[in-house]
């Protein structure tokens, strides 16, 4: 995690940027270190999991169910589609059968992948709440 | 005086350039506008995150700060959604992750064009991540990868169940490019329409000019959603490709 401070300054892209970035700080105090560290690294075990990305929001969830099940439908006519178009090339005219049999089969694979979504949802938002209630008390939210 | 909400969205060749670029097949290769900001977001973002970290101090500049931060985050992100033999696809997700987030977040400045709003450029991306999905299962597990598509059932549900399962995989790149598209390209016609109301309203004159303030105000707001959304989206994109790694490393592992 902690770096050595680093003496090289030859090698720059352009001073000019790096003046902008870098506050000028002169050669760190090893006792404010230590100290500044040991209040990082508080700091972390407090926080604990709350750095692992933003919740999951109700439209962003809903969005991802519409999605699921939509493109699930599309795929599953659309290979019904190509086998009809297969099978019409070599001489069997199915043309609806297949795209029938598949939209079916497509509706089936959406509601399966909207309910894996929201295994995945469910479990994230578990994690989150496991992680939120060891230290809730500390961080007082 | 263009009102149109998706002229914003239209791809064409770069002033200057309306000669093709190459032909590749008798198909014309332009420079286009997407291209343009494409190469922007892949220069930009490169020589940030190397230059950001060249000072490699202690205590960390604002610059350095934000790469490492970057870093832990997906670092994180991969480590709780596929483990620790996961960590070898850090470059890839980190990389896909940082172009996503680079282009969503260019594509908020006023006047610039927004490459994820094109489900050319959404699909192809989740078709690479998909392409490794397949290959890295088939790698690590050979023809036993096919497993993924057999679920825990009765021999007789299986021939029902089985191509919902292959129908349900290949559902994955769409609805993945899907998403990302949607959402920046519904974001981008809201602020377009809205700010057609602005003009619309100031160019009225009297007391209507007035008005055109309140949408001026939603606009502000819509534009912080979005921000939000251009960032929310990026995670999206990444964490899911996390876990249908972790799927093609572990298989049934984790259910």
């Amino acid at each position: 995690m902690v770096r050595p401070p680093s003496t090289r300054r030859e090698g720059r892209f352009c001073a000019v940027f790096w003046d902008f970035w870098e506050t000028d700080l002169t050669a760190p105090d090893p006792d404010r270190l230590n100290d500044l560290g040991k209040r990082l690294d508080e700091l972390k075990t407090r926080q604990g999991a709350r750095t692992q990305g933003p919740p999951p929001g109700q439209s962003s969830i809903a969005f991802r169910f519409a999605t699921e099940l939509v493109a699930a439908l599309v795929v599953g006519g659309g290979l019904g589609w190509g086998i009809d178009w297969l099978f019409g090339h070599f001489g069997f005219h199915t043309r609806p059968a297949f795209i029938i049999v598949f939209f079916v089969l497509g509706a089936a694979a959406g509601i399966r992948n909207v309910m894996r979504a929201a295994h995945e949802i469910n479990a994230e938002i578990e994690a989150k709440r496991a992680s939120g209630d060891g230290n809730g008390k500390e961080t007082g939210s | 005086m263009n009102l149109n909400p998706m002229e914003q969205f239209a791809v064409k060749p770069i002033f200057g350039m309306d000669k093709p670029l190459l032909q590749i097949a008798g198909h014309p290769i332009y420079f286009t506008n997407q291209a343009v900001l494409m190469v922007i977001v892949a220069v930009v973002s490169s020589l940030f995150l190397t230059l950001a970290v060249k000072p490699n101090r202690l205590v960390p500049t604002r610059g350095q700060s934000m790469a490492e931060m970057s870093y832990e985050f997906v670092a994180g992100m991969i480590h709780s959604a596929t483990g620790e033999d996961g960590l070898k696809f850090f470059p890839f997700v980190f990389t896909l992750f940082i172009f996503v987030l680079c282009c969503n977040f260019f594509g908020m400045v006023p006047g610039s064009f927004t490459v994820t709003s094109q489900i050319a450029v959404t699909f192809a991306l989740a078709a690479l991540v998909i392409g490794l999905v397949i290959v890295t299962g088939f790698m690590k597990h050979g023809i036993g990868f096919l497993k993924l598509f057999v679920p825990h059932a009765p021999w007789y549900l299986l021939i029902l169940l089985i191509p919902i399962e292959v129908i349900s995989f290949l559902t994955r790149p769409i609805s993945l490019s899907v998403r990302l598209f949607a959402n920046m390209l519904a974001g981008h016609t809201m602020l377009a329409v809205f700010g057609g109301f602005v003009v619309a309203l100031g160019s009225a004159g009297g007391i209507l000019s007035v008005l055109s303030v309140a949408p001026m105000l939603l606009i502000v707001a819509i534009m912080l959603l979005e921000l939000l959304v251009a960032f929310l989206q990026a995670y999206v994109f990444a964490i899911l490709t996390c876990i249908y790694l972790n799927e093609a490393l572990h298989l049934h592992d984790h259910h």
